[in-house]
């Protein structure tokens, strides 16, 4: 039930949407965290459950909250089960029907007290330190709409956290910017906003995680990077990943970097999630070993920083910085090497 | 910012190192000159009038550091495989003032004078935003951010104390430094052995 506060007025019930943050994660994992904690999931436990690599050539945007899904058998790509692969999370992107009534989906949605998460432009937001100056896509929580006052109720608990309105004018700017080619975020602009929307459900409520279940999950992620497929996956993905990167960076091919920043962020997101996840529960379950291998994703997740960043850094020569992007893709080899013996070995007796 | 009661135990085993020849990032800015800095590749920096002066001698958790020059070029080792050159001695802990780009978990080599070479961890925390992720101490703050055209309240920037062990028993002569750009190293300091 929603208040109702004037017909067109559309307000979720109960307390406004909770912040979930961690400093390796993206806005991408945040707003589903806020779903999730609205649903009465522990975030950590959905979006930390599982942990996959996966490249698919030419699919990178430069969105903060890019994250490879491969499509199905109908050609659709879940967003949210690719984020939680063992839970029955779903979601799907969508945009408004009728151009002469953009808000008609969201006040249906409010309307049913769910949360909409909405892709914006942040050079359009007067809470993002980027406003009027840098553009990039990003998503954001809407909890509410007051079409009488004006104004979009947001939640974005990305540093700066905001939760608050926003004028609808300046949030139909956000949301349906072209989000230009802008020198000063080569990652996340050149990509258009469109007025995106993701609508998310959680299915089935998460079952409590014992060693048994959360077993079952690392001897399934396991196979998945022991297993050579025809795409890439696993260890072997990583390798086919790694050695294009190189190629494209030593031919001079900056776009191999641009793709290298959104793409490695939400592998990055994704390891420390897991990796936080297993520490967790190795210190509830008393499991040191469980403890450790955690640690060892979350080593996974700070390899990840160094072959990023040296890729952001590198951008306007990439062939002066191959050499360093080679050095950190072998560590970033090694750190998922360990990560995936030590997490096999854990995953076998639980 | 922080300036803990000086260990006075501590502090007489220790000795700051120069690393002035190494600099080669600004990492610090002026509230009217933002777009000096850039310690990361958005050109965010931190504001200079939360952290001490440039130069001088600060103490945190009773180990002392040379605070780099502020807003006066270069002020910290952006980390590019750089070798620091030590007076030869035993030590055991090298302490050091440095923020990351991200988490980042490094490796530096330990150089010593019967020619061994020790890799050991080198693991610093976020700059932007974040927690203390491997334990360290919060040296100094800056409560806002600086933007190449604008000073960002709600967003700090941290500066943290970390330290490397130095695990052999002989007589340290140099750091490698790792080979990472996320790494940013303002200050070290050498906490001998006691005899």
């Amino acid at each position: 039930m929603t208040v109702d506060m004037t017909s067109r007025t559309y307000m979720i019930t109960g307390p406004e949407p909770e912040w979930w943050y961690r400093d390796l994660i993206s806005c991408l994992q945040s707003t589903f965290g806020s779903l999730l904690i609205r649903e009465g999931a522990d975030p950590l436990a959905v979006l930390g459950a599982g942990w996959q690599f996966l490249h698919l050539p030419g699919d990178v945007r430069s969105e903060e909250f890019y994250y490879p899904c491969a499509p199905d058998e109908s050609g659709a790509a879940d967003l949210g089960a690719a984020l939680a692969p063992h839970h029955q999370l779903r979601s799907r992107w969508w945009q408004p029907a009728d151009e002469n009534d953009v808000w008609r989906e969201v006040r249906e949605t409010l309307a049913g007290n769910r949360l909409v998460i909405a892709a914006v432009d942040n050079y359009h937001l007067p809470f993002r330190p980027a406003y009027g100056d840098v553009h990039a896509a990003h998503l954001v929580v809407i909890y509410g709409l007051d079409e009488t006052r004006g104004v979009v109720y947001v939640a974005d608990a990305m540093p700066p956290a905001f939760r608050g309105a926003v004028p609808i004018e300046e949030f139909l700017r956000s949301w349906g910017s072209a989000n230009p080619n802008d020198v000063q975020d080569a990652f996340f602009s050149d990509a258009r906003i469109g007025r995106r929307c993701l609508d998310v459900r959680l299915d089935a409520p998460p079952a409590p995680l014992t060693p048994e279940l959360l077993g079952g999950y690392l001897r399934t992620d396991n196979e998945g990077f022991t297993t050579a497929t025809s795409s890439r996956t696993g260890l072997t993905g990583y390798d086919e990943f790694a050695a294009e990167l190189l190629d494209r960076c030593r031919a001079g091919d900056a776009g191999a970097l641009r793709e290298l920043y959104p793409f490695g962020w939400g592998m990055q997101a994704q390891a420390s999630l897991h990796g936080e996840l297993l520490r967790r529960c190795g210190r509830q379950w008393d499991d040191p070993a469980l403890a450790g291998a955690g640690r060892a994703v979350e080593a996974v997740a700070h390899a990840w920083t160094g072959l990023r960043f040296t890729g952001a850094h590198g951008l306007d020569d990439p062939r002066a910085a191959s050499p360093d992007i080679a050095h950190h893709t072998t560590v970033l080899r090694g750190a998922y090497a360990r990560a995936v013996d030590a997490v096999g070995a854990v995953a076998a007796r639980l | 910012m922080t300036d803990i009661s000086v260990s006075s135990a501590r502090t007489g085993l220790c000795d700051t190192v120069d690393i002035s020849g190494h600099r080669n990032n600004t990492a610090i800015s002026a509230a009217t000159e933002t777009k000096a800095g850039a310690f990361n590749v958005w050109g965010n920096s931190f504001a200079a009038e939360y952290l001490p002066a440039g130069e001088s001698l600060v103490h945190v958790d009773g180990v002392p550091f040379e605070f780099p020059p502020v807003c006066d070029g270069p002020d910290n080792v952006r980390c590019a495989g750089q070798f620091i050159r030590v007076p030869e001695g035993r030590y055991d802990w090298i302490h050091v003032l440095a923020a990351s780009e991200r988490r980042s978990e490094e490796t530096v080599e330990l150089t010593f004078a019967d020619g061994s070479v020790d890799p050991e961890p080198l693991r610093v925390s976020d700059f932007w935003a974040a927690p203390a992720w491997f334990g360290e101490v919060k040296a100094f703050e800056s409560l806002v951010m600086h933007y190449p055209h604008h000073v960002q309240r709600g967003v700090p920037a941290v500066m943290w104390a970390q330290r490397v062990p130095v695990t052999r028993r002989a007589g340290l002569t140099g750091i490698l430094l790792p080979r990472n750009v996320a790494v940013h190293v303002f200050a070290v300091t050498l906490q001998r052995t006691e005899s």
